[in-house]
């Protein structure tokens, strides 16, 4: 290990800080989505495809989870159900962790066009790689159920 | 008060406006609801969203001072000691896990002690594993039952109780570890990059090495992250520092980076199936990403290290209540009666106050 001996603040890569920025602001966004979703479910509790109402008597009852939906909301819609359901209360609620729990895709896109533009190649194929994973685990192809 | 305006306290402030207002909402709506036969009673639901939002509050600020992460407290424990589905649980484990990892992303990306070449490197090998992990369990979930809830609980435990014991002892951590020989593989990634070093008031470059067999580990850790909903900075910390020589500091910051990059894969087998369900699990993200931001701004100082040994007892605890309940529904053992329960609790926490005393002692 080497150390510098003027202590000067080293620069970051454009990449790093982008990425840094992108899952910081979207992780705040999904989370104000978050909070206000359950309360527009329990406003309008018919306004859901779970009446919540009755779902955490399921839940605590030990239910699996295609019985909670099943018993609850009649069917599981598929985890995108937010795309159809947008005004719904948990809809709105799905929207809002879905865009959390894919935020390192809209990141390493962008990370990816960084290391590009840097001429960084080996890194844009592997921030490519992964965002891939994220949108095939997404996307739900590659699944075993 | 000017700095109340600027980020990152206008970002929280916002958010804990629209928090206190949410609730606020959520009362007075469910205050007024009538309850319906078979249905909750609203005061009822309120009770359970704040209190989800409290514990997850709760978990993200001691994770903070504990240095022991979100998902490692709140899967075991639901699992133990309530009665909701295993896969329900561990779904929401890992939004927990990730959601901590997330909100931890940006201060660490920006101050440069984090390096994203590492984390995108083992993340293309963390969410294969944690992808694997979670198909297993959901495959687990469908076809074997009771006995599957069973042996899910009884290995966390094991897993749990000898995590308890590594926190304990310590294992084996290298501050600055030394590279010898920096093998061809490892110098053609090109993964070092220098950061100031606040303690040293230094700008600190390290080379790395055994890149390649990192990758090996990483996709064991996001195998187990993946099935047991776990947060799982507890093995990738020790495989980026023993392994590739990643000084400690960094490898702790990019565990974090990593676990929410690499969960964003192993997540999804989850909510395509429905075992994350949004209004379950929307108070535990807002606590994560609520509690961890407060926790890093306020509490991220404050010299606390006897928090660490409560929070290994309250693992020991978990521990002792996930053998028992897996040995339940496993038919081995009939219910375990209040008393027992109460009697290992008073056990453990007077061994956890001896630790603590002594700890204080020897700090004085």
């Amino acid at each position: 290990m080497s150390a510098e001996e003027t202590p000067k603040m080293p620069q970051m890569p454009r990449a790093q800080t982008v990425y840094g920025s992108i899952v910081y602001w979207i992780t705040i966004l999904s989370c104000i989505i978050c909070m206000i979703g359950p309360v527009i479910s329990v406003a309008k509790p018919d306004n859901n495809v779970l009446n919540p109402y009755k779902l955490f008597n399921a839940i605590f009852e030990g239910k699996d989870a295609q019985t909670v939906w099943k018993e609850v909301g009649g069917e599981f819609p598929g985890g995108h159900f937010y795309l159809k359901n947008f005004s719904y209360g948990d809809g709105f609620t799905q929207f809002g962790l879905a865009l959390g729990c894919s935020v390192a895709l809209w990141a390493l896109i962008v990370v990816a066009f960084a290391y590009a533009s840097d001429k960084i190649y080996l890194y844009f194929g592997l921030a490519l790689w992964v965002a891939a994973l994220v949108a095939l685990s997404m996307i739900g192809i590659v699944g075993t159920h | 008060m000017g700095k109340l305006f600027k980020s990152p306290w206008l970002e929280v402030n916002v958010m804990l406006l629209v928090l206190i207002i949410s609730y606020v909402a959520l009362a007075l709506i469910t205050g007024s609801a009538e309850t319906e036969p078979g249905a909750m009673s609203g005061g009822a639901i309120w009770g359970w969203l704040f209190g989800f939002f409290f514990l997850s509050f709760a978990i993200a600020l001691v994770a903070v001072i504990g240095g022991i992460g979100g998902g490692v407290l709140f899967t075991p424990f639901m699992l133990a000691f309530t009665p909701v589905d295993s896969l329900i649980v561990r779904a929401t484990g890992l939004i927990v896990a990730m959601f901590s990892g997330l909100v931890s992303t940006g201060p660490f990306m920006k101050g440069g002690l984090a390096n994203l070449k590492i984390c995108i490197f083992c993340a293309a090998a963390y969410g294969v594993g944690a992808f694997a992990g979670a198909q297993g369990a959901i495959l687990v979930a469908q076809h074997l039952g009771e006995t599957g809830e069973g042996f899910v609980r009884l290995a966390l435990g094991v897993i749990l109780c000898s995590l308890a014991v590594y926190f304990l002892v310590g294992g084996k951590k290298i501050e600055w570890p030394e590279v010898k020989k920096i093998d061809g593989f490892t110098k053609w990634l090109k993964l070092s990059q220098p950061y100031y070093e606040v303690s040293l008031n230094k700008v600190i470059d390290y080379p790395l090495t055994r890149a390649g067999w990192v990758l090996a580990a990483i996709i064991g850790v996001g195998l187990l992250s993946g099935f047991f909903g776990l947060g799982a900075g507890w093995a990738i910390v020790p495989a980026q520092n023993v392994i590739m020589a990643v000084p400690l500091k960094v490898a702790a910051a990019n565990s974090g980076v990593l676990l929410g990059m690499g969960d964003c894969i192993g997540v999804w087998p989850y909510l395509l199936m429905g075992a994350i369900i949004p209004v379950f699990a929307a108070p535990w993200l807002v606590g994560q990403v609520l509690g961890g931001l407060l926790g890093a701004l306020i509490l991220i100082r404050v010299k606390a290290g006897f928090v660490r040994y409560l929070l290994i007892g309250f693992m020991f605890f978990a521990c002792f209540g996930l053998l028992t309940k897996g040995l339940g529904m496993l038919g081995v053992i009939g219910a375990v009666p209040v008393w027992l329960n109460g009697l290992v609790f008073l056990v453990i926490f007077a061994g956890v106050t001896r630790s603590i005393i002594k700890f204080t002692r020897s700090k004085s």
